[in-house]
């Protein structure tokens, strides 16, 4: 082999291996500008949960109002669905209520604070609501509305906040500007549950509301009824918290 | 061509994302064609993000995700990825809370989440195979 041959041998070694140097620190540019894009974008994520999280949780100025007093009976509490406690306590509590009854109201003030104080902030229940809405039209309204709040996981706020405010049965005090208020007091964002309110899916829920009443046959307010596991939901008849001890030592 | 499918699942997200965000103002309730969740995951705090309605982030994040696939620079690549894989993350989550905390599927936040993750694919792999920039003369 000719000494000119053998230079241009070392010659192309030498591009070659320069070229598959700059490759390789082409490529480790690139994994390290991805990995900085990377953790760049897993900050900004956290951030958005954290927020998002935060966004979930009532504050403390949508309670502060009148009637705000009334929801802080179930502040810090979960609620999804409609569905106050813990997901996971063994035992269901139901009221069945409707929202013009004076007797639901005194039922809010005497019996929920032991309720959620000795068993659903305990683990041990979790409770559920069924808006009936036999009254009159102020309590379909309302019953609406609460479906409204119920979508954003504020149907116990609301609750509590439309008994506070409770008016004359049927006198037609449930207007919208009525409900817009206690909406705000119960930290529910008032035009879109009253938006909804008027959906198809509200009517659903007033639906399941009647067939679950009918087929427990319940016909008045409020009666609950207590469920252990995916089993039957029996209504309470006697007293409430002996129904609670009983399906809770099963 | 990674680019081109890029940008096309961006565009298919922009309309979901619109779509989204009309119906958000206009306080109506999604069509929900199989599930039925869309309204209640609609009307959940969640949908909003510091009172910024997410579907109005997720039109922000894809137009901005075309804007960066517009350009071929290396940049462009990097912030592309970014915003992809930022949205992944964020339509990771949102995710979690419509099966764990809802229990509520809306479908077009799936399919936007499943876009999403294409996106997030296609951006990493446009940012780690293409062709080293040409050499500087000199």
């Amino acid at each position: 082999m000719s000494e000119g041959t053998l230079r241009e041998q070392r010659r192309a070694e030498r591009v070659a291996r320069e070229r598959a140097q700059a490759a390789a620190a082409t490529r480790r540019a690139r994994l390290l500008r991805l990995a900085g894009a990377a953790g760049l974008a897993a900050v900004a994520v956290t951030a958005a949960v954290l927020v998002s999280s935060a966004g979930d949780q009532p504050s403390a100025a949508s309670d502060s109002s009148a009637t705000g007093d009334a929801a802080a009976l179930v502040r810090g509490l979960p609620e999804r669905g409609g569905v106050l406690g813990d997901p996971d306590a063994p035992v269901t509590v139901t009221e069945y209520v409707d929202l013009q009854c004076p007797v639901c109201a005194e039922s809010a003030r005497t019996i929920l604070p032991g309720l959620v104080q000795d068993y659903v902030r305990t683990g041990e229940v979790k409770l559920a609501a069924r808006t009936l809405h036999f009254l009159g039209p102020d309590s379909v309204r309302a019953a609406r509305v609460a479906a409204g709040a119920e979508r954003q996981g504020r149907l116990w706020p609301f609750l509590l906040a439309f008994y506070a405010a409770q008016g004359p049965e049927n006198s037609g005090y449930a207007t919208d500007e009525h409900l817009r208020d206690i909406a705000a007091a119960a930290g529910v964002d008032a035009d879109r549950a009253l938006g909804h309110a008027r959906s198809g899916s509200a009517t659903g829920r007033l639906e399941r509301a009647n067939a679950d009443a009918d087929r427990l046959g319940i016909q008045s307010t409020p009666t609950f009824t207590v469920q252990r596991g995916d089993g039957p939901a029996e209504v309470v008849t006697g007293g409430l918290g002996a129904a609670l001890d009983t399906a809770l030592a099963r | 061509m990674t680019r081109l499918a890029a940008a096309a699942a961006a565009v298919a997200g922009l309309g979901i994302a619109g779509y989204l965000t009309i119906v958000h103002y206009a306080g109506a309730e999604p069509a929900c064609a199989i599930a039925h969740g869309c309204g209640t995951v609609q009307a959940s705090p969640y949908a909003q993000l510091a009172g910024v309605p997410v579907a109005l982030l997720g039109v922000l994040g894809y137009a901005a995700i075309l804007a960066a696939l517009a350009s071929d620079g290396e940049r462009a690549r990097t912030a592309a990825a970014f915003l992809a894989l930022g949205g992944w993350g964020f339509s990771a989550w949102l995710t979690y809370v419509e099966v764990v905390r809802l229990e509520a599927i809306c479908t077009w936040c799936v399919a936007s989440a499943l876009l999403m993750t294409v996106l997030a694919g296609l951006t990493v792999v446009r940012q780690l195979s293409a062709a080293p920039s040409p050499a500087r003369p000199g």
